[in-house]
């Protein structure tokens, strides 16, 4: 009996990797088809993919769109969360529910509304509106996980950097800030995170300049071989590494 | 400071955000719904206020059947995702020691860190007819066939639970840890068995995390393009999938704008259902 | 963690880029099918013209009608669009006259000039680049191939759940359309009744409907013996490992796709756009385009061979060709309302 949960932590765990150590094993396949049997290993597939242009171009693109359409949600959520938080405001609740509802939409829906408006203005999609995109979705993040973190201490701190004769702007920047740094953190990685990641608005949004899943996804249209495997081994090794050294620091800091 | 600049200024904080928000959601929306009511004659876009589109949904044999796909399949994936979530969250918080639980939660969510296209792809491979799940089964001589797998409803499900799985261990989690043990030694204390601890008191306490989770597993899983397409096999289509049609092969956005307000309508009755429990405020 | 992704990622990719962008003194934009975005076909043209070539992927014409529609005038430069599909876009006033005396059409296999389709009033507004069949392709290890000669053994209840469809519509329309003994040329809106019972009755086998590389997995990894479709296209990338995966022209015929390129009437690099048409048609170029990496074709220009290996014309079953080319219809060719009725009767039979 008490052998039990171990037992399905394992079985769990086997469904969570079987998919990662299938995709990471068989990008070392040497020859075209990526399923059993094994054979190799080969560096082949990864020597392809890091020879690719086109690849490497897409992975600089969705790192400019994440951090871009991050910072700038992030910058926008701070400063929706701190209005609302510090000052009494009418209809509140009504704002937080428009900063929020689009965290209840599908992003194809956004996407789409967002295609047809600029097709309307005539304005031709590109990474930045797929950065746009990106950012409509991550406020309601940005805004719920900031909004979250505003407490009374940070309040009351505040308050007493007010009585010594600091203005607004130097509380925010020398108070708010420092103190809510952990929540702007986790808001900034966390967008980062799902704008690495997202398709279906960088796919809509985007037409020569694309970001990384959308050139994976034609990547995978045009031919079945081992080197999707490889492209999406390394993305997983590069993101595993950022997590972890995101998770130290993180941690390091919560240590301290 | 009087309430009046007070108020000015507070307005200037969220102001950015609300224009944004407007301007880039609010807005694109209601041309969206605009849009829903013109029609294609032809190739060329007539504006108006027709329900055209709207009947078609109903006249048409395969878009009502692509609601209904993506209902079935959306309702599945919510249920066993929860289902395989609520004992797995359980076992990291209670039966796990506590300085591993971090790790732990850790390696359950590292694969959500691979793309996400390619996860998908990494299920066809692992599903195949000669993949690693049939080859496994063959050789232990649990199966004499290979099973079909690939390509089939049961196909997008699995990619959908696994994804789902990841992210609701973790809200359930922390639902589990912030729990106060007095709780269930309260019940205990009150001759309350086990099983009446945890429908009565826990599983209520903890009701909140689970639906905020559930309700996002439904928003996300009903939009989602990408895993029906690639794992599917086409031997169904979901809305997204019908709506993605509409766009690249004949342009038809009136009636990918329909289809998304069906799509939206829908979430929002699982909004209501589910509203009472929902903080999505507080994530 | 931002630095720390900078640092180690961005460099290196920074150091290997800019110089790119850098040499890159013009643009060109090309509306394309997949095979033309391979670089070994593409980078030799950006090197001697110093441009940038920028490409978009579609899939079906009525796409790229749809695109060209969205964007403004001027947006593209190049488009590779059906032969069969050319008299639509020159009446939609989307393609410039081209220069013939420049244009290597007298090289081109006879019968894929298709001028009843590319020119008009003895003008070419585009010029056939690739062709090929939408067909059988099978795994010989597994199936009969004398059953593959005939349509309705392919998808008889012989081969149930062995079959894997190509998800595009009209090729499997045509094949659907020969089965019942139909002209794919003369396809009306009477002739889909029996266009559904086929397609319905295919459906009811197969396994899965799937794009190019959905249909070469389930072909490789075993889920399908047989793609509906297929053709060289599907099985050539994969003959070096599995040689068994093959394909056929069944008795009734098959489809016959080409696909022509051409310059877009409101292109602003007119000189350059017709440069790059100059050098896909080009011998070179033509064998690079046949043997792309998303999908293999024949060359429309016939002097290519001259660059093909002959491992890869017998892949391409080159010698075979002219008894091909008889057998073969081409894709049908609706028009607007027909091409709706089409897509329709699609979703529908995928929806079964």
């Amino acid at each position: 009996m008490r052998a039990l949960p171990w037992l399905a932590l394992a079985l769990a765990f086997a469904f969570i990797y079987l998919p990662v150590g299938t995709l990471v094993l068989f990008s070392f396949q040497d020859g075209r088809v990526p399923v059993p049997p094994f054979t190799g290993p080969t560096l082949d597939w990864y020597a392809a993919v890091l020879a690719d242009d086109d690849l490497m171009e897409a992975l600089l693109n969705s790192l400019v769109v994440a951090v871009g359409s991050s910072a700038l949600a992030c910058a926008l959520g701070f400063l929706a969360a701190y209005g609302l938080a510090r000052h009494a405001l009418p209809a509140s609740g009504l704002m937080r529910g428009l900063l929020i509802a689009p965290m209840t939409v599908s992003y194809l829906i956004v996407g789409l509304g967002l295609l047809i408006v600029l097709n309307r203005l005539g304005v031709g999609v590109s990474l930045w509106t797929a950065g746009l995109g990106h950012a409509v979705i991550n406020l309601p993040l940005c805004f719920a996980i900031v909004f979250a973190s505003m407490g009374a201490q940070q309040h009351n701190a505040e308050r007493a950097a007010r009585d010594l004769g600091a203005d607004e702007v130097r509380v925010i920047v020398l108070v708010t800030v420092p103190m809510l740094a952990p929540a702007l953190l986790a808001a900034f990685f966390l967008s980062m995170t799902l704008s690495w990641d997202e398709f279906i608005i960088a796919f809509l949004l985007t037409r020569f300049d694309v970001t990384l899943p959308v050139e994976i996804w034609s990547l995978l249209r045009s031919g079945l071989s081992p080197k999707t495997n490889a492209v999406g081994s390394l993305v997983f090794l590069v993101s595993v590494a950022v997590v972890l050294a995101a998770e130290l620091i993180v941690f390091g800091r919560r240590r301290r | 400071m009087s309430l009046g600049t007070e108020t000015r200024a507070g307005w200037g904080f969220v102001a950015p955000a609300l224009l944004w928000t407007t301007a880039f959601f609010v807005a694109p929306f209601l041309v969206m719904a605009a849009m829903s009511l013109a029609t294609l004659e032809g190739r060329s876009l007539v504006w108006g206020l027709h329900l055209d589109n709207y009947a078609r949904l109903f006249s048409q044999g395969y878009l009502l059947r692509a609601v209904a796909v993506s209902l079935e399949i959306t309702v599945t994936v919510t249920l066993v995702s929860v289902l395989l979530a609520y004992p797995l969250a359980w076992i990291i918080a209670f039966h796990v020691p506590k300085r591993w639980q971090r790790l732990a939660l850790l390696l359950t969510i590292l694969p959500f860190w691979t793309s996400y296209v390619v996860r998908s792809y990494a299920w066809l491979l692992v599903l195949a007819r000669e993949g690693v799940v049939n080859d496994t089964l063959l050789a232990l001589g649990l199966i004499a066939e290979p099973l079909t797998l690939a390509n089939t409803r049961f196909a997008t499900v699995t990619g959908f639970v696994h994804f789902f799985v990841m992210l609701l261990t973790l809200t359930i989690y922390a639902n589990l840890v912030q729990l106060s043990p007095n709780y269930a030694r309260a019940a205990r204390d009150l001759g309350a068995s086990g099983l009446q601890t945890f429908r009565h008191v826990i599983l209520p306490l903890t009701l909140p995390g689970i639906v905020t989770g559930a309700f996002l597993t439904f928003v996300l899983c009903i939009g989602d393009y990408i895993t029906p397409q690639i794992l599917g096999g086409n031997n169904e289509l979901t809305v997204p999938q019908v709506i993605m049609v509409q766009l690249g092969r004949r342009a038809d956005f009136p009636l990918a704008s329909a289809l998304s307000l069906m799509l939206m309508g829908i979430v929002t009755l699982a909004y209501l259902a589910c509203a009472r429990w929902l903080r999505l405020d507080r994530l | 963690m931002t630095p720390l992704r900078n640092g180690l990622l961005a460099a290196p990719l920074l150091a290997a880029w800019l110089p790119a962008m850098a040499q890159a003194d013009g643009e060109l934009n090309a509306l394309v099918w997949c095979d033309h975005t391979d670089p070994a076909l593409i980078e030799p043209f950006e090197a001697a013209h110093g441009v940038d070539v920028n490409l978009r992927e579609y899939e079906g014409t009525g796409a790229a009608l749809a695109i060209l529609e969205q964007s403004r005038p001027g947006d593209w430069d190049v488009l590779v669009i059906d032969s069969i599909d050319v008299p639509r876009a020159v009446d939609a006033g989307l393609m410039a006259p081209l220069p013939a005396e420049d244009l290597p059409i007298a090289d081109l296999f006879p019968e894929v000039v298709m001028a009843d389709s590319t020119t008009r009033d003895g003008v070419p507004y585009a010029v056939t680049e690739k062709f090929g069949y939408n067909t059988i392709s099978y795994n010989a290890a597994k199936v009969e191939p004398a059953d593959m000669q005939d349509l309705t053994k392919v998808w008889s209840d012989t081969y149930k759940d062995r079959i894997a469809i190509y998800d595009y519509y009209l090729p499997v329309i045509g094949l659907a359309a020969m089965a019942n003994g139909l002209e794919t040329a003369g396809l009306s809106a009477d002739d889909l009744p029996a266009l559904r019972d086929t397609l319905f009755a295919m459906k009811a086998r197969a396994r899965s409907v799937g794009e190019v590389v959905a249909s070469q997995t389930a072909l490789a990894t075993g889920e399908v013996d047989i793609v509906v479709g297929g053709g060289e296209w599907l099985t050539a990338v994969l003959a070096g490992d599995q040689p068994e995966l093959t394909w056929t022209i069944p008795d009734q015929g098959a489809v016959r796709w080409a696909q022509s390129i051409g310059v877009l009437a409101d292109s602003e690099r007119q000189d350059k756009a017709l440069a790059f048409v100059q050098y896909i048609l080009s011998p070179e170029a033509q064998a690079k385009l046949a043997t792309s990496a998303c999908f293999w074709g024949m060359p429309a220009n016939a002097k290519a061979g001259a660059h093909l290996t002959d491992d890869q014309k017998a892949i391409l079953r080159w010698d075979e060709q002219a008894a091909y080319l008889a057998r073969s219809q081409l894709y049908p060719a609706p028009d607007d309302a027909l091409d709706f009725a089409f897509q329709d009767l699609w979703l529908e039979m995928l929806q079964q």
